[in-house]
Formats: structure tokens, C-alpha cells, sequence
């Protein structure tokens, strides 16, 4: 059952005070309305799912509750206590804490100074960083959340779960009656989610109030009891978890139904592209493969199984110790990009901000980035027929807002995915490399990608997909590789691709 | 601070036009600076006068273009002073030799290119930092040229070469034309060609350019040669003016450069920059020079003027970008 979310208002939660109440939030960014009378009300010991498409106003509604953004209007009350929250740091002395998807660490600091960043513990009269006694305290936190964690190593030596525990335990140590977990998620095993769903669940029954932020709908299911649904800045409704299932939730999302279209295969038998051997350290042994004309493949694999590394083998960004990429039966240089591009391959990289886009530079420049010579004459760009060519291909694309002008660090995740495959296109490639192309993209994107994979194979290219969700693999692939500890340890087609041959394949070298 | 704005403004504001809106705030600054000048000082607002900053600013200028381009792919060049006193020791001692002057110029423009080179290279390919790099090279070069003149200065430069950079050109001084015509094949680089994309993707996200195909080493390695090679061309200039070459010219001239091209709205993070901004930031420091010493300011004066300029312009450009 989903209730509107007037109902839910009204009727509240009897008996228990609120720990956090956001009553009509309302933010716009220079005549944009990013949130429109958002409420969010969160009891003590509750957790919360927050969910909706990207650009829904899930972001902004965290970095007003974290004291990033400020809101136009609207309340936010504690424990029936109205907050004034203008910076960061009143939000961590107001007791609200953010577990933020890109963990903002520095890297060289210990544990224990990361989590007495801004607020450290002096002695001789404030002069003094008191070390010793910050790592006794870090130490305290953090042996239950994990006991391998020694506080006095550099934070850059830890595992991304384990940085996202002593996020955890700052804000446990800042006694946080609000905790908020922005897709915690992303980069973690599903081992690493089981022990942070276990977690959260002492958390809550310590009675913190966590908000939990997720694109993937089993993960809510698993840890919240309720969801607040936005869409458009708006809130859709209020569910209650138990009462409700995951395409009901998705439908109020996307505010109609998706269709859960089947899988068409356009694979043929010409072999495009052929890796042997290649090998990387520790992270990719031996790996081969075949690439055939409008095929797509599927790499599946836990996360940290070698596949990103692979692939990025295969597209000339890291250096290989062994090993031959051939495209069309030509051998492509190793450790060379412009190789790789050359031989007509594009990669979609994992880290989208890191490895993909150039956020201040137009979308123009950011598709036409490998081809601009193509685009040149006499040495000149030809800034029309960048602009054309973009256009068309985005707008075929369906690129929201449709602006070439824009800085691509203004558009929503799934838009900048779309902009870099794009890309590719603009460059005629026909060996997409595509990793994680979903990661970070709300369902709709999700479906809108989906199409377009198909659309490419449709049309001759060929395709692998990286992904650790395994209906994705399932939903578009062909044929699945999977890998374990940087070895390929097998083939599934048709209907061998299901989640429970991939996982035995998957764990199959771990006892 | 509204961060979304501020980057639209960065893509709209872009190289389309030769004045986009950063550009159009140094413009209002340097009027600013004429309106004051002009209502202190009655000489200031004449023709001869504004020849005479133009003049004033070309070296500046000149060299700031090359550090606009190495800023704009996220580097530095500090070694341009002693670059330029190296090309200008070894062009004005072989034009003393009597080699024919076309040479001695191509010399010049060589060493520049070399110590370039030379700097990118070990930028690009030993993967060392910008800032250290040249700033190695900036006492490599310095003592090359004090090694090869022994600390002397080179006079006797022949009086067809003075003629060449002193004489006029459509009415105006020849280094004010040279360096505009420099002015217009570096925006012409920057926004029409596949390097000026390059250098901008590649200060912007390197890592994110190199997958992309953008070749990184040699983008960069092409900013320090031009670098290199518009420091030559700025100690040319001013050999011609000052009818000697000292192996100790050119000292603090990269801090004038960076000075110019960050008043210009070139960032040092990399990823932006403006050819427009930077010719406009060049001349605001020479007028603000010119202007004072009308007024008979001491010297210290200006340099505290100067400091003040420069800091103000940073505060007012964060300022007007946080608003959007």
C-alpha cells in the first residue's frame, strides 16, 4: 500500500516523537526548482529509504539536511525542536551525520586525525594536537564496527567499506541522533552490505534516525521499513515497505510502468575483436576472449574480480605484462589509447567524474574530445559540424536538457553517460567497452541506456558490458564472462546467464 | 555558493566569442583604471601616451600568451625570464659575429623552442611537476646565459636589427603589432584547433583526456615550446629596444606573465583561461605602471600598487562567481 504523502502527514506516527521532521523544503538554483514542499519525517530507531530518479531532489534535500546548500524555505526540526542549519558544521553539532556516496577523506592523514578533522582534541591549552589521546577515542568507536582498523595508518590504505566505517563511527563519536547514507552502497561487496545492513540495524536500535539513499531497490527492501518517494522535487508518496513491492515503489518513481522488455540478440559470427592472454599483476591473469560483430557481452564478476582492469587493458589505458589485443586480426600497441580508439574501440569508463568527462568544457567538446581531427580542416575545427553532429546524435539520445552549450558538469549522471557514449558515436567506433554504465543512474536512465545498447548492437557494433547487477548482465548480454580473482573462470549463453550460475562462478576460487 | 551556475557560466561564457562575460569584467577593470588615470593626470588620455603603454606592455604581453597556454593545461612555466635572456645573449652575439640577421632571429626562436622542449619533455614523459620543472630550469638557464656571456653584457647590436623592432607599422610601434598579431594565432590556437581543445581538456581532467585519445605529453610538451618560443620573441624585443643583450634580463618576468594571464581569468587549477583576458590583464599592469609613474609615484609605491591590483582582481573574480 502507498499512502499520499498528505495522509501520512497527517496521521504521523503515534506515540513516538519524530527524530527528524522536513516540513516544505522547498529549494530552487536560479529559477530552477530543484524542490517543491518537500517533507521527510524519520522516527527515532526508523530507517528510511529516500528514493526517486536522479534529479528527483534526493542530493539536494541531503545537502540541505547536511548544511551544504541552505533552503529557501521550510523547516527542520530535532527531537520537536526547530534547527537553524547554515554550514556543515552545525548540521554534526545539531547531531545530523553524512555518509556521503564519494567519501571525502584526506588520503595522507591517519584514521584518527580523518575523524577528528575540524575538530581536533588539544591539550596545553589548545596548542597542541593531542594524538595519542584521538587515537585511544578512534580506537574506542571503532573496534566494534571493525576490529582489524588501526587508527594511527593512513586512511588511504583502507578498503573503501572500511572508510565508509569510520564515517560511520565519526558520526557515532558525535553522538548523530540523524544519520544519512548516500548510496552507500556503490562500491562495496555484497559481503560488505550484509555486515553494513547488520549495522544499520544496531544503529536503529540504539534508536538513531537513518536516512538510507539507494538506486537499488533489494537494498531498500532489505534495510528500511519505510520509503519516502520523491519525483520531480516533489514528494509522490510515503511507502510502507511491508505493504508494497519494488515495482510499485519504481512505478511511483518514474511515474508510470516500465516495461521489462526481453532480450534480443544480434550477435552474428564475424570476430571483431580477439584478447589473448593478457595479463596485469595480481588483478587480471591470463584472460582471453572473443568479440564478435553485434554481440554483446557480458563480464560479471564480485567487485574487485579484475573486470574494470581488463577492460581497461583492453582499451590501451594500463599497461599490460603479457598479452595481445588484435581488432579485425591486426595486432593493437598495448598501453597506447590512441591505439586502442584507432582500432575503432571506445571505453565508458567506471568513474565517470574521474576517468570520463571534463566538467567545465562544453558537451560539444567532451563528445568530439577523440575525434576533433575529424572534424578539422586545414588545421581549423569546424565548430558547426561538431555542434550538428553532436546534436543529432544526442538528441537521438534523448539528452535532457538538449543544450550542446552547457558545461557537462551541469547534466545528471545518466545524462553525462549519455553524452560519453556519444562520444564514441561521434568517433564511429564499433567496439564500445562499457563499464558499470549504469552505476549511479536512476531507473528510468537505466531503461533509456538498456535501449540504446540494444540500438548499438542492433546496428553492427559490438559491445561489452561490465556490471555487477546481475538482472543487467541477464537483461543484455548475449553471452557472460565471469571472473574471480583476475581469471576468467567461465562462459554462460542463453539461459545458462542466471544469477545463480554467475555467482558459483564467481566465488568459485574463494573457499 | 552556487556551484551549478558558476559552471554553466564556464561553458557558456566559453571560447565562442572573442569576449565572453570574464572577459568583459577585466574590460570595465581596465576602464576603471583609465577613468581614475585620466581624471589624475591630463597626459594620460593622449594618443601618444596610450601608444606608449601599449609599447610598455608587449613584452609582458608577448610572454603571457605562451603562459596562458601552459596555465590553461594545467602547468607553469617560471623559467620564461631566463629563457628569453638565453635566446637574447646568443642571437645578439651571433648578430655581433656578423651572421645575417634572418639567423640570429632563427637562433633565438631555436634556443627558446629547445629550453621548451626541454622543460616538457621532462613534464610529460619524467611525469615531474610543472612548477619544479621550471623552476630548475629557471636557474639552468639563467646560468647558461651568465656561463656564455661571462656575466657580461653583448653590445654592438647592428642598427638594421634596432630598426626592425623600433621602426612603426601602420602607425603603430612594430612589437605592439607583432604581439597583437601573436595575440590573434594564439586565440586562433586556443578556440579553432584541436590543440586548444586539447590543452583545455587536458588541464581540465587529465586523466579523463588521456582515455579519451587527447595525446597528453605532446599537448603539454606543445604548451612549453610555445612558451619557450614567445620568450625568445619578447627578448627580441626588447634587444632591438635596448641595442644590448644582458644575461641578467627577463628576472621576474614569469610572476608579470602569471600576474597578466590570472587577471585575465586563467586559472591555476588548468582548464581555463582567456587569450582576450590575458592581453586586457597585460595592459591593465602597464597602464597601472604607466599611470603612476606619471604621477611621479615611487617605485615602491607601485609595486604596492601593483600587488594590490592583483589581489583585487582575484577577490573580485571569486566573488562574481559564486553569485553566478
Amino acid at each position: 500500500m502507498i499512502m499520499s504523502a498528505h495522509a501520512q502527514n497527517a496521521t504521523g506516527i503515534e506515540g513516538s516523537v519524530d527524530r527528524l521532521r522536513l516540513e516544505g523544503i522547498s529549494k530552487s538554483f536560479s529559477g530552477h526548482v530543484a524542490l517543491d514542499r518537500v517533507d521527510l519525517t524519520v522516527s527515532a530507531g526508523e530507517v528510511h529509504g529516500l528514493v526517486g530518479e536522479n534529479g528527483a531532489g534526493k542530493s539536494t534535500l541531503l545537502n540541505i539536511l547536511s548544511g551544504v546548500l541552505s533552503a529557501d524555505s521550510g523547516t527542520i526540526t530535532i527531537d520537536g525542536k526547530s534547527v537553524n542549519i547554515k554550514s556543515p558544521l552545525q548540521a554534526r553539532t545539531s547531531g545530523i551525520a553524512m555518509i556521503h556516496q564519494e567519501l571525502q577523506h584526506v588520503p595522507e592523514l591517519s584514521v584518527a586525525q580523518n575523524m577528528f578533522l575540524g575538530r581536533p582534541v588539544k591539550k596545553l591549552g589548545g596548542a597542541i594536537v593531542n594524538r595519542k589521546h584521538q587515537e585511544r577515542v578512534a580506537l574506542e568507536v571503532l573496534s566494534p564496527l571493525d576490529p582489524d582498523i588501526d587508527p594511527s595508518v593512513p586512511i588511504r590504505t583502507l578498503k573503501v567499506a572500511q572508510r565508509q566505517l569510520i564515517e560511520i563511527g565519526r558520526a557515532l563519536m558525535e553522538d548523530a541522533q540523524v544519520i544519512a547514507m548516500d548510496e552507500p552502497t556503490s562500491s562495496l561487496t555484497p559481503a560488505e552490505f550484509l555486515r553494513l545492513a547488520r549495522l544499520i540495524e544496531e544503529l536503529s536500535a540504539q534508536g538513531v534516525a537513518i536516512i538510507y539513499v539507494s538506486h537499488k531497490m533489494n537494498e531498500i527492501f532489505e534495510v528500511c521499513s519505510r520509503a519516502t518517494i520523491l519525483r520531480d522535487g516533489r514528494n509522490v508518496a510515503v511507502a510502507e515497505l511491508a505493504q508494497t513491492n519494488a515495482a510499485g515503489i519504481t512505478a511511483s518513481m518514474v511515474g508510470r510502468d516500465l516495461v521489462d522488455a526481453s532480450h534480443v540478440s544480434h550477435a552474428t559470427d564475424d570476430l571483431v575483436l580477439k584478447v589473448s592472454n593478457l595479463s596485469r599483476g595480481k588483478a587480471v591473469k591470463k584472460a582471453s576472449l572473443m568479440l564478435h560483430r553485434g554481440e554483446v557481452l557480458g563480464i560479471a564478476g564480485l567487485v574487485g574480480a579484475g573486470r574494470t582492469e581488463l577492460l581497461r587493458l583492453i582499451a590501451g589505458i594500463d599497461r599490460p605484462d603479457a598479452g595481445v589485443v588484435e581488432v579485425q586480426g591486426k595486432v593493437v600497441a598495448s598501453n597506447d589509447p590512441r591505439a586502442a580508439i584507432q582500432a575503432g574501440m571506445g571505453l565508458l569508463p567506471e568513474e565517470r567524474k574521474r576517468d570520463g568527462i571534463i566538467r567545465a568544457r562544453p558537451v560539444t567538446s567532451n563528445v568530439a574530445l577523440p575525434s576533433f581531427r575529424l572534424f578539422s580542416r586545414f588545421g581549423l575545427i569546424k565548430r558547426k559540424r561538431v555542434a550538428d553532429a553532436s546534436l543529432s546524435i544526442l538528441r537521438e539520445m534523448d539528452l535532457r536538457p538538449l543544450d550542446i552549450d552547457r558545461a557537462i558538469g551541469t547534466f545528471s549522471g545518466g545524462n553525462q553517460q549519455k553524452v560519453i557514449i556519444g562520444r564514441w558515436l561521434a568517433a564511429s567506433a564499433d567496439i564500445m567497452l562499457f563499464d558499470e554504465p549504469t552505476r549511479g543512474i536512476d531507473v528510468g536512465a537505466k531503461a533509456e541506456i538498456y535501449s540504446l545498447v540494444e540500438k548499438l548492437a542492433a546496428a553492427g557494433k559490438s559491445i561489452i558490458v561490465v556490471s555487477s547487477e546481475m538482472p543487467e548482465l541477464i537483461r543484455l548480454a548475449d553471452r557472460v564472462l565471469v571472473m574471480s580473482e583476475g581469471v576468467i573462470t567461465g562462459e554462460l549463453r542463453g539461459d545458462k546467464i542466471n544469477e545463480k550460475s554467475m555467482l558459483e562462478l564467481a566465488i568459485v576460487n574463494e573457499n | 555558493m552556487n556551484n551549478e551556475d558558476a559552471l554553466s557560466n564556464a561553458g557558456r561564457a566559453g571560447f565562442k566569442f572573442p569576449i565572453g562575460m570574464r572577459d568583459l569584467g577585466t574590460l570595465f577593470g581596465l576602464i576603471i583604471i583609465f577613468v581614475v588615470f585620466s581624471w589624475l593626470s591630463p597626459v594620460f588620455l593622449t594618443a601618444p601616451n596610450l601608444i606608449n603603454i601599449l609599447q610598455q606592455s608587449s613584452i609582458n604581453a608577448c610572454i603571457a600568451l605562451g603562459m596562458t597556454l601552459v596555465i590553461v593545461s594545467g602547468g607553469i612555466d617560471l623559467s620564461v625570464g631566463p629563457i628569453a635572456a638565453l635566446a637574447a645573449v646568443v642571437s645578439a652575439s651571433l648578430m655581433v659575429a656578423g651572421v645575417p640577421i634572418p639567423m640570429a632571429i632563427m637562433a633565438a626562436l631555436g634556443v627558446g623552442a629547445l629550453c621548451g622542449l626541454f622543460n616538457g619533455v621532462l613534464v610529460a614523459y619524467a611525469g615531474l611537476q610543472p612548477f619544479i620543472v621550471t623552476l630548475g630550469g629557471l636557474s639552468l638557464y639563467r646560468a647558461l646565459a651568465l656561463i656564455y656571456t661571462g656575466g657580461n653584457p653583448v653590445f654592438g647590436i647592428p642598427p638594421e636589427f634596432r630598426a626592425l623592432t623600433n621602426g612603426d607599422l601602420l602607425g603603430l610601434p612594430t612589437p605592439v603589432v607583432l604581439v597583437a598579431v601573436i595575440a590573434v594565432a594564439c586565440w586562433i590556437v586556443l578556440n579553432k584547433t584541436p590543440l586548444g581543445e586539447y590543452l583545455m581538456a587536458v588541464g581540465g581532467n587529465q586523466e579523463a583526456a588521456r582515455i579519451a585519445g587527447v595525446p597528453v605529453a605532446r599537448t603539454k610538451i606543445a604548451s612549453f615550446v610555445i612558451s619557450g618560443v614567445l620568450a625568445a620573441v619578447a627578448a627580441l624585443i626588447l634587444v632591438g629596444r635596448l641595442g644590448a643583450a644582458e644575461p641578467t634580463l627577463g628576472s621576474l618576468w614569469e610572476l608579470d606573465a602569471i600576474a597578466a594571464a590570472a587577471i585575465g581569468g586563467a586559472s591555476l587549477m588548468g582548464g581555463k583561461g582567456s587569450i582576450m583576458g590575458t592581453i586586457l590583464g597585460a595592459i591593465i599592469l602597464g597602464s597601472l605602471r604607466n599611470g603612476l609613474t606619471l604621477m611621479n609615484v615611487q617605485a615602491f609605491y607601485q609595486l604596492l600598487a601593483t600587488g594590490i591590483i592583483i589581489i583585487a582582481a582575484m577577490l573580485i573574480d571569486s566573488a562574481t562567481r559564486k553569485n553566478g
